[in-house]
């Protein structure tokens, strides 16, 4: 398993799809290079000439390096290890973060939506999220980057599902 | 055309509504450069002749609106019609009502008319109510729709068109009442002790307003020493004492909760009396909360959690203020009580300590650096003093966590400047989620919050033992919770 083994909850059984990386990847490229566009004008403008103050312009980069090797090197594969998800008879069930881990369930009787959505990035790799909506506005669960084909399956799914078995307890 | 006619709202709205300006306030943009444009300073004449206009617009407007405005309360849906170049239409179909309220603010009052409110949820993802209102009906007009809504809602029974509200007295249950000795507690509320300060605000905006030679002359006296200071400082408290008093009485006098066949009816206000029904099939829990002042006390407030409620906050009120027994017990009446509350693991304590003690901490350190190069060492006192208040704060915060699960409800309790238990129903729960901070992880505690459709939509028992956290989502909701325990 490759949960730790002081996780709460039971973890859901399936792992999202392996193109997520990629996508994960890319999405800490992008961020890292926004950040190099805003450091590069403030480098420009500080200013040099006092001694206490010739270390400052060494921050940013310093701080950009870290974040590139967080964002592009650690996060993706972590976050690959820790998403997961899961329908049941009963809910659908997801896990997702990185560092703070949030696990969600919801009772398929409880759907009032569900909504699948495709980001620009996400299309590159073919990618899709489907998310479920409750009454709740704190209650919904999103499981990212599932295969496009799967996640309108699955969608589909949970709507016809949802239909037969909705109750009115909302 | 068959059915229910449209029909009309009291045409002692047109005066209101003059006298309020309530339709001209729309132009007030337009009116002042033109105004401007005119001048305002040639002579009493001009003054008059625009106070003149102002009323006149006023009196148009409102007409205008009245005539334009109707409504109709068929048997299936509620069709309100307005608007004077674009007419719009807007239909409420009976059974997405979930609350009709009806105000009689001070000058309605006078005219004999109030305002109805009817709230209907629209999409319950969005969690908002739309509201629908019906301004200026008479009183008994008023009455008759709030109790024509609400009883053929529910269930469509054998009500007859003939059949009078007043026919069918449903029995009444008192549930509670304002004690005017309440009011002793609002000057430990937060919420009413801003009432006396935002009205101070306004009158200092007013004084800003005024020419200066109307201003009156304070820059004389003298003040000097300590017992001025102390006598002001005791001044100003016991004013807002009596401002949160006051403004507690205005709102609250008169209170009264009422159960009523299926509904919640609450009756309260000095000045504009309200009257809101809450269905007692909506509701999926009760907060009983108190902040450090009204803790002190032992005073508390009840406030119910109802699906699709619009403006929730001051409309699920159930008890505004009021002995922390009572509050319990009113909950108690409406949501089972799941016994007393569980504590939290150890380690919940010392994470909560940590946490308080935070920011002393940075404070103190920072202050640390900056004392040995720059001779910082107030900035250090005040970092060791955070730092030290952080324990008592984290022991208070630590104190007031709990979960309990019954058979039919569960509890969750938290908070420490305002302590919140909500006590919820086990249908209420329409998605658990799990969350682990790597702290919490290490510690082995997790946050387990109860997304609801009513009230503010989360209530989370704060670091629960982790091993717990399967047990608990199980025996607080239905067996789909029983996924989480694999």
């Amino acid at each position: 398993m490759t949960a730790p083994s002081s996780s709460p909850v039971r973890e859901p059984a399936w792992p999202v799809s392996r193109s997520a990386i990629g996508l994960w990847v890319t999405q800490g490229v992008l961020g890292t290079l926004l950040w190099a566009a805003l450091l590069v004008p403030a480098l420009l403008l500080l200013p040099t000439d006092d001694l206490p103050l010739s270390l400052l312009p060494w921050v940013g980069p310093v701080l950009l390096v870290l974040y590139a090797g967080v964002a592009i090197g650690l996060e993706p594969r972590i976050r690959y290890r820790v998403h997961r998800w899961e329908v049941t008879g009963e809910a659908v069930y997801a896990v997702s973060g990185w560092l703070t881990r949030t696990w969600t369930l919801v009772p398929i009787s409880r759907i009032q939506t569900v909504d699948v959505t495709r980001g620009a990035v996400q299309q590159l790799y073919g990618l899709a999220t489907i998310a479920v909506l409750t009454a709740s506005s704190s209650g919904t669960v999103r499981v990212r980057h599932l295969p496009a084909d799967v996640a309108e399956r699955v969608a589909a799914d949970l709507v016809h599902r949802a239909e037969q078995v909705r109750d009115e307890a909302t | 055309m068959t059915g229910p006619v449209v029909q009309r709202t009291s045409p002692r709205v047109v005066l209101l509504h003059t006298v309020t300006f309530k339709q001209a306030r729309q132009w007030v943009p337009i009116a002042l450069p033109v105004g401007a444009a005119i001048g305002f300073d040639s002579g009493l004449t001009t003054v008059a002749a625009l106070v003149l206009a102002v009323t006149l617009l006023s009196a148009t407007s409102a007409a205008l609106a009245w005539w334009r405005f109707g409504y109709t309360d068929g048997p299936t849906s509620v069709v309100v019609t307005r608007g004077l170049l674009a007419r719009s239409v807007r239909t409420v179909p009976r059974d997405r009502i979930r609350g009709v309220e009806v105000e009689a603010p001070l000058l309605h009052r006078l005219l004999g008319v109030v305002r109805v409110r009817i709230d209907a949820a629209a999409g319950a993802t969005t969690g908002e109510g739309e509201e629908v209102l019906v301004d200026g009906v008479t009183s008994a007009e008023g009455e008759r729709l709030r109790a024509g809504l609400l009883s053929r809602r529910s269930g469509a029974t054998a009500d007859a068109a003939g059949a009078a509200p007043a026919a069918e007295p449903p029995a009444e249950e008192e549930l509670a009442r304002f004690d005017p000795r309440w009011l002793l507690y609002a000057p430990l509320a937060g919420s009413y002790l801003a009432v006396p300060v935002a009205a101070v605000g306004a009158l200092f905006r007013l004084l800003d307003e005024l020419p200066r030679d109307l201003r009156p002359d304070v820059d004389g006296v003298q003040l000097s020493g300590w017992t001025a200071g102390l006598l002001a400082a005791a001044a100003v408290l016991v004013l807002l004492a009596l401002g949160a008093v006051a403004g507690a009485a205005v709102v609250n006098w008169g209170f009264r909760l009422v159960r009523r066949g299926g509904a919640l009816v609450a009756d309260r206000g000095l000045v504009t009396r309200r009257h809101t029904e809450l269905e007692v099939d909506r509701i999926r829990g009760v907060t009983v909360s108190a902040g450090l002042g009204l803790r002190w006390a032992g005073a508390a407030r009840v406030s119910a959690l109802v699906t699709g409620l619009g403006d929730a906050q001051r409309r699920g009120q159930l008890l505004p203020l009021g002995p922390r027994d009572r509050a319990d017990a009113l909950a108690a009446q409406l949501v089972e009580d799941p016994g007393p509350l569980r504590r939290h693991p150890a380690a919940a304590r010392r994470r909560q300590v940590v946490r308080a003690m935070t920011p002393g901490a940075v404070v103190t350190t920072a202050a640390a650096v900056g004392a040995v190069l720059a001779g910082w060492w107030p900035v250090l006192a005040v970092g060791i003093v955070l730092l030290l208040l952080g324990v008592p704060v984290g022991l208070g915060r630590y104190a007031a966590l709990g979960h309990a699960a019954g058979p039919r409800s569960f509890a969750v309790r938290r908070g420490w400047v305002v302590q919140e238990k909500a006590v919820l129903q086990r249908r209420a729960v329409v998605s658990w989620q799990v969350r682990q901070s790597p702290f919490q992880r290490r510690a082995g505690v997790a946050t387990v919050v109860a997304c609801v459709g009513a009230g503010s939509g989360a209530y989370s028992a704060v670091d629960l033992a982790a091993e717990d956290v399967a047990p608990f989502t199980r025996a607080a909701s239905s067996d789909w919770a029983g996924t989480l325990a694999g």
